[in-house]
């Protein structure tokens, strides 16, 4: 789950590292306390805000409700924001990129550190760190000798604060950037980063993407979904979204997920596919689907093509044969004899055939 | 021969009295497996139905079967951070995690102290291990329907995803291609084994002749495995199918944003995969079909 940065940077005060003095504006916001001039920011969840023009300085209060207004009519990147941020302009000397996230090539946490920070960043150096051990001051100096900074006790305390926000909420990424020096020697963090982690945050939730395509997916198996949708798209079918379930889901999982991907207009046809399952029982996810199918309302009367193989493959098929009849759904049952990307095919063709 | 697991390994299942647990040790001990107890806090002392013994703590299961050498993880994510760290400070040398959704940063724990003890970890999230005809952990090839689809043969197979292990391998079979081991490595952020330490184990199986690994979006395991074949220290042929090309037409994702550019350097796409294995003289399948096709031309 990605923080908007106002969320992060209420993490960062409560581990301890500063932020700009700041107040929240709704749309309905009239004035702020906040000395002039200060800097509005969209509370969007986007990398690049300041290219896309959602950080905007005010020089003037005067100026405040006519930019305040303008930003909340904006969309950014697609999105609208619902909130801004308001906060004090820091005078700075020096912007440091600041990242704790994990790293596949070390298989551990890193500690990603430069002194140039800002915009358009895209080189730090890089330190694993070693979970077996606890985190020491030692290796913070270090890697703040290797980059060149000089010893600064502030600077240590703020990484470590970083790193403890990083391990106790879980995160995925905790990053500062930039972080400011003032030339009091001070360090500010002039925006956060902080994705936590879906597993802890929330541990049911099953990846949906919207693809705004006309062709319904209801894949099963992490790899096998994504393998199944680059075929749909190679074949010319536009998927309408993707999804997937794993493991050995109940009928009733299969049944919500089905409601949830046939609820949408306009839809030509429907792909329900799956590889060898190693341990789903395909007789029960496919009485889901079915149970889902009976409750979308203009009842679907394009073609459904079901490729499914695995545990009651042949009891599933019985089923639905029989289900299909009774209530006129256009079924198109394939098993292992057909492959994946050959059901792909048979799809796009049923679908657009009347086009 | 085979990789990792044999006829000799021996299998203790961390939380054997689950339904999970007890369903893949049943199944195992059809295939043949030898499971000789499993861990379950609280219930030591007790028999499973099929009249395994349980016990309270690892250290007990080992002091009463010290020639246990595998550990199948079969725990809910809220205990199976302490149930794997559990195994490996008794020293048990391979830990096979089917537990799916721990965070990240427990997976990170259990790969640091792993490390330190020089022990493998496969998973999390991994399916299991096969040796067709031989012996399996896990709930790879679970129902007479997979059991099936697994034969003996000397193409070994490495999938993140634990349902393209039984794909691939059917299609193997079917085209008359078994296999030396099957291996499902688990698609997390973070895991044990990955692609490359896999595939050392299989330059060394003089059973296996090929490998087909199944690869999908996102980390960087697929292009490591690039490197590795380019230095030679891979050198049986490889075949991949890679998944998620798909997602490069999604509207530009910035989840990790600056720190993605910084830690990841460009890779992690689906398409970032393909060129880097190509690059290093693998063999791109589009779908599994075309995998045996690809494997016979190689041998010919």
């Amino acid at each position: 789950m990605k923080l908007l940065e106002y969320q992060g940077k209420e993490l960062f005060r409560k581990y301890g590292i500063k932020t700009p003095e700041s107040e929240l504006v709704q749309s309905d916001t009239k004035s702020l306390n906040l000395n002039a001039p200060f800097v509005l920011k969209v509370q969007i969840p986007s990398g690049n805000r300041k290219k896309i023009g959602g950080i905007v300085f005010v020089e003037n209060h005067k100026d405040f409700n006519e930019i305040k207004n303008s930003l909340f009519e904006k969309s950014f990147d697609g999105q609208k924001a619902g909130i801004l941020l308001a906060e004090e302009k820091i005078e700075n000397e020096k912007e440091i990129y600041l990242s704790f996230s994990y790293s596949t090539d070390f298989r551990a946490p890193v500690l990603a550190i430069s002194e140039d920070g800002g915009t358009g960043i895209d080189k730090a150096e890089i330190f694993p760190i070693d979970l077996s051990i606890e985190m020491q001051n030692s290796f913070i100096e270090n890697a703040l000798q290797k980059i060149g900074l000089e010893f600064n006790e502030n600077l240590i305390k703020i990484i470590f604060s970083l790193w403890n926000l990083f391990i106790t909420e879980k995160a995925l990424l905790a990053e500062i950037n930039p972080l400011f020096e003032t030339k009091d020697g001070e360090f500010i963090a002039g925006d956060a980063k902080v994705i936590l982690d879906d597993s802890v945050v929330d541990p049911k939730s099953k990846p949906f993407l919207d693809l705004n395509g006309d062709i319904a997916v209801i894949a099963s198996g992490g790899g096998a979904s994504l393998l199944n949708l680059d075929a749909l798209i190679k074949n010319g079918g536009k998927p309408a979204n993707y999804v997937e379930y794993s493991g050995n889901p109940s009928a009733d999982t299969v049944k919500e997920l089905t409601k949830k991907v046939l609820s949408r207009p306009n839809l030509k046809g429907c792909w329900v596919v799956g590889g060898t399952a190693n341990f789903t029982d395909i007789y029960e996810t496919m009485l889901g689907f079915v149970e889902g199918l009976k409750e979308i309302n203009p009842k679907p009367n394009y073609p459904i093509v079901i490729r499914r193989d695995g545990p009651r493959q042949k009891e599933a098929f019985e089923m639905l044969k029989k289900e299909g009849k009774e209530y006129g759904f256009d079924f198109h049952l394939f098993g292992p004899k057909t492959s994946m990307a050959e059901s792909a095919e048979i799809v796009v063709e049923l679908a657009y055939k009347n086009l | 021969m085979s990789i990792l697991i044999n006829k000799e390994t021996k299998v203790l299942i961390q939380g054997i009295t689950g339904k999970e647990g007890g369903k893949a040790a049943r199944e195992m001990m059809n295939y043949g497996t030898k499971v000789l107890a499993g861990v379950s806090p609280g219930k030591g002392g007790e028999k499973t139905p099929e009249g395994i013994p349980v016990f309270n703590s690892v250290k007990e299961a080992i002091e009463k079967f010290p020639d246990i050498n595998v550990s199948l993880i079969v725990v809910p994510p809220a205990f199976a951070t302490s149930a794997v760290l559990e195994a490996i400070e008794n020293g048990i040398p391979l830990i096979n995690i089917l537990t799916e959704k721990i965070p990240v940063f427990d997976v990170a724990k259990i790969i640091a102290f792993a490390r330190k003890k020089n022990i493998k970890i496969v998973g999390p999230s991994s399916v299991g291990i096969l040796v067709p005809e031989v012996v399996k952990i896990g709930s790879i090839g679970s129902s007479l329907i997979a059991t099936k689809i697994f034969e003996q043969g000397f193409v070994g197979v490495v999938s993140k995803s634990g349902g393209m292990t039984a794909e691939i391998s059917r299609v193997l079979t079917e085209a008359g291609l078994g296999q030396s081991t099957v291996v499902g490595i688990g698609g997390d952020q973070l895991i044990g084994c990955d692609f490359s330490d896999i595939l050392l184990e299989f330059e060394k199986d003089p059973d296996t002749e090929v490998t087909v690994i199944f690869g999908e979006v996102g980390g960087t395991y697929e292009e490591q495995l690039a490197e590795k074949i380019k230095k030679g220290e891979i050198k049986k042929p490889v075949i991949a199918l890679i998944a998620g090309q798909f997602t490069e037409t999604l509207p530009e994702d910035s989840v990790l944003g600056h720190a993605g550019a910084i830690i990841n350097k460009g890779r992690g796409s689906a398409q970032s995969k393909i060129r880097a294995l190509k690059s290093a003289g693998t063999f791109i399948a589009e779908t599994p079909e075309e995998i045996p096709d690809i494997i016979k031309k190689i041998l010919k």
